[in-house]
């Protein structure tokens, strides 16, 4: 089996574009949360999101016509783009049909769900765009980035809702450690949507100011958007090009609740299960694990039963081991959400530093672990886990390693 | 030394019938389930119809299931009760035991019903009970609780491809040791959304009558169900003494929309199941009488050559349509009953073709020990998958 590292980052995120501008916000404790711009939110309970602000597609998609092609799509591209130029890999020195896209979404494109609904509402199903059966299934959005650097590798989707750039990145992994492909471009894409909205306004989830995962008064996640893609590829091509390693992705695990399609497992299982695969896969146990990137969505359920998992596992040594919550600046960016949070973990084994959980006013003794409250601390981590939990019951947890 | 993955049961429920059996009758019989739509008048599809599942699901928790969770739902009970898995519902559930499942609209009625709720009522009039059903792992996500799958439950979208590379991942996770007894294949539902985009896209045939590879050929009719394999390793299968039925060998893939996308995702199935053109028995085809057949039929007789005389070419998708996500899972489950039998299907309503390739309105008999999948898209999403009749 061959070592898989990460060498190219590529970020579109509500607090900034590119690997540089994310991780100074990130340390700065930046938010990216502000009044919902993309619809009209007059009529829904909440008002908030984590908008990317400043994408502009033509940018980024150059090979084919944004208009084209949905949000998502357009900024997967991104942040493909990004991790591509950000890994300075010469793609046209590898085949073409070993180097591959793997991803995850929650809502894929969710937007042509909007417009075909509107066009049907205005004036009937003649007014459907044409196109849409072209436009909206969501393997469309890795179809579109192997277009758009014209790689002809395996193409996948896995759209595990929000631990589904967990899934994608270790699906990745095991294809490059296999020898099945020589790159992979993994990560994840979700576009802001009134659909997801407002189930998760209806459901009362959304948080009405700002959010404050693992805060004693937490009142809920905050719904956002954008794309991380990481270059994967495996140690020794990376080292004999004489690439940057961020990071060494050590092993992945997944597990599913089978218990609620929107509330997580009372004692946490699938969680602990998760964990516990990603640490045995990986050859690492609990007193390896410095640093932990929590799921963290900010509702007052989710973080208390993945504090409980994380204290079921690591026992004594739980409140030492510090887990923080980048859903606090970015708000949740659903599918997107775990490949950005691996970015934000290659990036804490690569500087040293980890970002802080903002907003933190009151420590929740339920909760009762070291959450980095508002300040991003130097700790030099050596083996960081990133945990993503999901609608479905769909758990994820992925363990990054520092390269030395 | 990697370990051999084998199937040993198998669910489907499609427009053919309920059951593997069904399924596998008609099919041989030459029967065609593409027929003028009853539910989307107009429409010529290949549906199940009224689709009523609490002879298989019971009455509990069945209201909250869409059409599609609810075929994948009966596809999964089908699997689990042939190789004596059906979990007791009492009982924790089995951590080994997971689900992948390929799919490419999901659940977009359900989806699109939610955002047309709110549309039309208010935001704040949404049913929460809805929204669980608007994500696209919804329909795994159901089908885990229904059944108590608590192992790795992924879902997988690759447009026409979705099925094989569902099964692919789930051969995948098998061998790593990441699950002890997978189910994997596809789900789709023709609903109004996947109806409505599959006439305007203008791959739907106008006369209604599809024909794979046909000189006559106007286009594809949608289809739906559900197919899954029960996949294990050889050392559990036999551990539990469930006979292997046939093993799953080399898989290839390649996105590209040129011919030799296809050509390229064969090729590679051959190399990773380290066996020449001329082992294959018969070939069960992805040609769903769109113009992209030629497609396929021209990467086969790239990879193939005077090979294809000899081989004989099955289309399912005459008789069960364009399943979508669905389709390389029914293709897959008719390779698997094609190995058994040693005989291909017929392609349904079959006349004549200038593909090059042995097609028949009648089963053909042939004597390899392979059978080839093809599941290819015309957006670039081509698989192929090489099973092999069980040998210990």
């Amino acid at each position: 089996m061959k070592r898989v590292v990460v060498t190219g980052i590529g970020v579109i995120s509500p607090v900034g574009t590119g690997k540089s501008a994310f991780w100074t916000a990130l340390l700065a404790g930046k938010s990216g949360i502000g009044p919902v711009t993309a619809f009209d939110s007059t009529n829904y309970a909440a008002h908030i999101g984590g908008e990317v602000r400043d994408f502009d597609s033509t940018c980024h998609v150059r090979q084919q016509r944004p208009e084209q092609m949905g949000r998502a799509s357009q900024m997967a591209i991104g942040a493909a783009r990004l991790a591509i130029e950000d890994s300075a890999i010469a793609l046209d020195s590898i085949l073409r049909r070993r180097i591959g896209v793997s991803m995850g979404t929650t809502s894929g494109e969710p937007l042509f769900v909007e417009h075909y609904n509107d066009a049907l509402k205005q004036s009937g199903d003649d007014a459907v765009d044409p196109q849409w059966m072209a436009l909206y299934p969501c393997h469309v959005i890795p179809t579109h980035v192997a277009m758009e650097f014209n790689l002809h590798g395996p193409s996948i989707m896995i759209p595990t809702a929000c631990a589904a750039g967990n899934y994608a990145i270790g699906y990745a992994y095991d294809l490059i450690r296999t020898g099945r492909a020589d790159v992979m471009l993994a990560g994840g894409a979700d576009a802001f949507s009134r659909i997801p909205y407002m189930g998760f306004a209806r459901l009362g989830a959304i948080a009405p100011e700002r959010c404050q995962p693992f805060d004693k008064n937490r009142k809920g996640m905050v719904p956002g958007e954008g794309s991380g893609m990481l270059v994967l590829e495996p140690l020794d091509a990376a080292v004999g090009r004489g690439a940057h390693v961020y990071a060494e992705v050590l092993g992945y695990g997944v597990s599913c609740d089978a218990h609620h399609m929107t509330a997580a497992h009372p004692q946490a299982d699938g969680a602990i299960r998760a964990m516990t695969a990603a640490m045995k896969d990986s050859g690492v146990g609990t007193g390896d694990i410095d640093y932990i990137s929590a799921h963290g969505t900010g509702t007052p359920t989710n973080d208390r039963i993945e504090s409980l998992a994380v204290r079921t596992l690591f026992g004594e040594r739980a409140p030492k081991v510090p887990m923080s919550s980048i859903k606090s600046m970015l708000g949740h960016t659903m599918g997107a959400a775990s490949a950005i949070e691996a970015a934000a973990c290659a990036l804490a084994l690569d500087t040293g530093w980890i970002p802080p959980t903002i907003n933190h006013e009151e420590p929740d003794p339920e909760c009762g672990l070291d959450i980095v409250p508002n300040q991003a601390r130097q700790t030099n981590p050596r083996i960081v886990l990133n945990n993503a939990y999901a609608f479905g019951g769909n758990n994820a947890s992925l363990c990054l390693g520092r390269y030395a | 030394m990697t370990p051999r993955i084998v199937v040993t049961g198998a669910g489907v429920i499609s427009p053919l019938g309920a059951g593997i059996e069904a399924f596998a009758d008609a099919l041989w019989s030459g029967k065609s389930a593409v027929a003028p739509s009853t539910r989307f008048p107009g429409s010529t599809i290949a549906e199940f119809g009224d689709f009523n599942p609490t002879p298989w699901l019971g009455n509990k928790g069945v209201r909250v299931l869409d059409r599609g969770t609810r075929f994948l739902c009966v596809a999964a009970q089908m699997a689990l009760y042939s190789t004596g898995l059906l979990q007791d519902a009492a009982s924790d559930g089995d951590p080994g035991l997971g689900l992948v499942c390929g799919t490419m609209f999901g659940g977009v009625h359900s989806i699109a019903m939610f955002d047309w709720s709110g549309l039309v009522e208010g935001p704040s009039m949404v049913s929460p009970m809805e929204f669980p059903n608007t994500v696209i792992n919804a329909p795994a996500g159901q089908a885990a609780i229904k059944h108590k799958l608590r192992g790795v439950n992924s879902t997988i979208c690759a447009g026409l491809a979705s099925g094989l590379h569902a099964i692919q991942y789930a051969a995948d996770f098998l061998r790593f040791g990441r699950a002890r007894h997978l189910m994997a294949g596809g789900m789709e539902e023709v609903c109004d959304e996947a109806a409505l985009g599959f006439s305007k896209l203008g791959i739907a045939s106008p006369t209604g009558c599809v024909r794979p590879f046909g000189m006559d050929r106007d286009g594809a009719a949608a289809g739906e169900g559900s197919a899954l394999w029960m996949l294990e390793t050889e050392e559990t299968a036999e551990a539990g003494s469930m006979p292997p039925w046939f093993e799953v060998c080399g898989f290839g893939t390649a996105n590209d929309a040129s011919p030799e996308g296809a050509e390229a995702a064969i090729q590679q199935a051959l190399e990773e199941t380290a066996i020449g053109p001329g082992e294959i028995g018969c070939i069960i085809a992805s040609a769903n009488g769109s113009r992209a057949d030629a497609l396929e039929s021209r990467a086969l007789r790239c990879v193939f050559g005077h090979h294809l005389e000899t081989i004989p070419v099955s289309a399912p998708k005459a008789a069960i349509g364009e399943a979508m996500g669905a389709s390389g899972a029914f293709c897959a489950v008719t390779a698997g009953l094609a190995l058994q039998r040693q005989q291909a299907p017929p392609t349904a309503g079959f006349i004549a073709t200038d593909s090059g390739l042995r097609l028949s309105s009648e089963p053909q008999p042939f004597q390899g020990e392979y059978a080839l999948i093809n599941a290819f898209s015309c957006d670039g999403n081509n698989a192929a998958l090489v099973i092999r009749r069980w040998k210990s």
